[in-house]
């Protein structure tokens, strides 16, 4: 996405309800994946949001981390294979009209 | 602006309590992270933070309730937030992709592959690989074996448990998979092996510890003794004055290697007769009165 990077400090500063231990851990559980630069660590803005979902997730709406780790699982699964479907949606979008005919007819006909 | 407390399915006497279960249970069915394919996710999602942010704040909430501040009024404050999914779904290769995958991704299992794989390899597709699961005695995974073992779906298995077999080792029984679509090369079984604990021995890397009691007399005098190993009883020789703890190696008695054989690691525990008579109660407790050491204190074990 950017390619600024943040600190971890500004990290726990912007999102409520976290601390490092909290983060740490997570990171140690391979929750999180920052940029490690010798003995700091560097995070992007999907990183931040990440961050930010997990927090939401387990100190609003009480999801603890046993669970976590099967929904952060299964969500990331579930976006590997949007954007997956996606690009092969548009690289469908781009094909001429026969072949996209050809690609519908198929699909109802198993439907 | 909606009201609230409707927004909420709530009643307007209900508790706080009442408030932060309802809120967290329409988030979990509206949060447009967890539900990315859900269009009308985000907006709902907005509604519900929004009611929250009000009711769920007693003295907002008191507000509301005498008519101080209005539903949309609280609104407005929420600034233009950002949400996760923003990034997941910016296309393939995002950088949580394939988070979830142990042992790292592989190309075979890529979508487009699995959809062009026919084309890329111009073969025909490889049927899919299939997971199982088994069990082994501990003896067995230290000396290999061969097993014949029918899995949980009917498929029987020839299995070679390699010596020195680890716990949640997986083996790759070529050709075992699902057979290939049209004719394509079947898939592989993958067997992850569990190595069952053994009431004697444990695994230590390559060496293989065992605890063997021996008598008080044993351990004063020195004695040869049988001690179990995975490969049968062996004589040990204890060597005189041994005591609780004392650890000896039996070379090469561990699990086989290509560096060498480890070794078994047999740690003394001296045992007293479980209904000690008379005779040695008052012969032990005369030779302490005699000889007193304190066990406790380091230095002084007589």
């Amino acid at each position: 996405m950017t390619d600024r990077t943040i600190a971890e400090k500004e990290v726990i500063d912007a999102v409520e309800h976290l601390d490092a231990q909290a983060l740490h851990r997570w990171i140690e559980l391979g929750w999180v994946l920052p940029h490690r630069d010798g003995e700091s660590l560097l995070f992007d803005a999907s990183d931040v949001a990440r961050v930010r979902l997990i927090c939401e997730l387990h100190y609003e709406l009480r999801i603890e981390e046993d669970s976590l780790s099967v929904v952060l699982s299964l969500m990331d699964q579930l976006y590997e294979v949007r954007c997956h479907l996606n690009a092969l949606l548009s690289a469908v979008d781009a094909q001429p009209d026969h072949v996209r005919a050809g690609i519908a007819a198929r699909i109802k006909g198993r439907g | 602006m909606a009201d609230p407390y409707e927004v909420l399915g709530i009643s307007r006497q209900a508790t706080q309590e009442e408030i932060r279960k309802a809120y967290r249970r329409l988030a979990k069915d509206s949060h447009p992270d967890l539900h990315p394919g859900d269009k009308g996710a985000e907006a709902r999602f907005k509604a519900i933070a929004a009611a929250y942010g009000i009711l769920g704040d007693e003295k907002k909430r008191a507000r509301f309730d005498s008519g101080e501040i209005d539903a949309s009024g609280a609104e407005r404050q929420e600034p233009e937030r950002e949400f996760y999914r923003q990034h997941a779904e910016a296309g393939p290769g995002f950088k949580y992709e394939r988070r979830w995958q142990r042992g790292g991704p592989d190309e075979d299992d890529d979508l487009f592959a699995q959809i062009f794989g026919q084309h890329r390899a111009g073969t025909r597709a490889r049927g899919s690989d299939v997971g199982y699961t088994m069990s082994v005695e501990f003896a067995e995974a230290v000396n290999g074996a061969k097993k014949r073992v029918t899995m949980g779906d009917g498929k029987t298995l020839d299995i070679a448990v390699p010596a020195g077999l680890q716990d949640g080792q997986v083996l790759r029984l070529r050709g075992q998979g699902r057979p290939g679509p049209k004719g394509g090369e079947p898939g592989d079984a993958l067997v992850e092996v569990h190595v069952l604990p053994h009431p004697i021995f444990r695994r230590d890397g390559n060496n293989i510890r065992s605890v063997l009691p021996i008598t008080p007399g044993e351990a004063l005098a020195g004695a040869t003794v049988l001690a179990p190993t995975v490969s049968g009883p062996v004589q040990l020789r204890v060597p005189k004055g041994s005591n609780t703890g004392s650890i000896l190696r039996l070379r090469g008695k561990g699990v086989a290697s290509p560096h060498g054989n480890g070794d078994q690691l047999v740690e003394l525990r001296v045992v007293l007769p479980a209904h000690p008579d008379e005779e040695l109660v008052r012969n032990l407790t005369e030779w302490e009165a005699k000889h007193p050491y304190d066990p406790r204190k380091q230095g002084d074990q007589a």
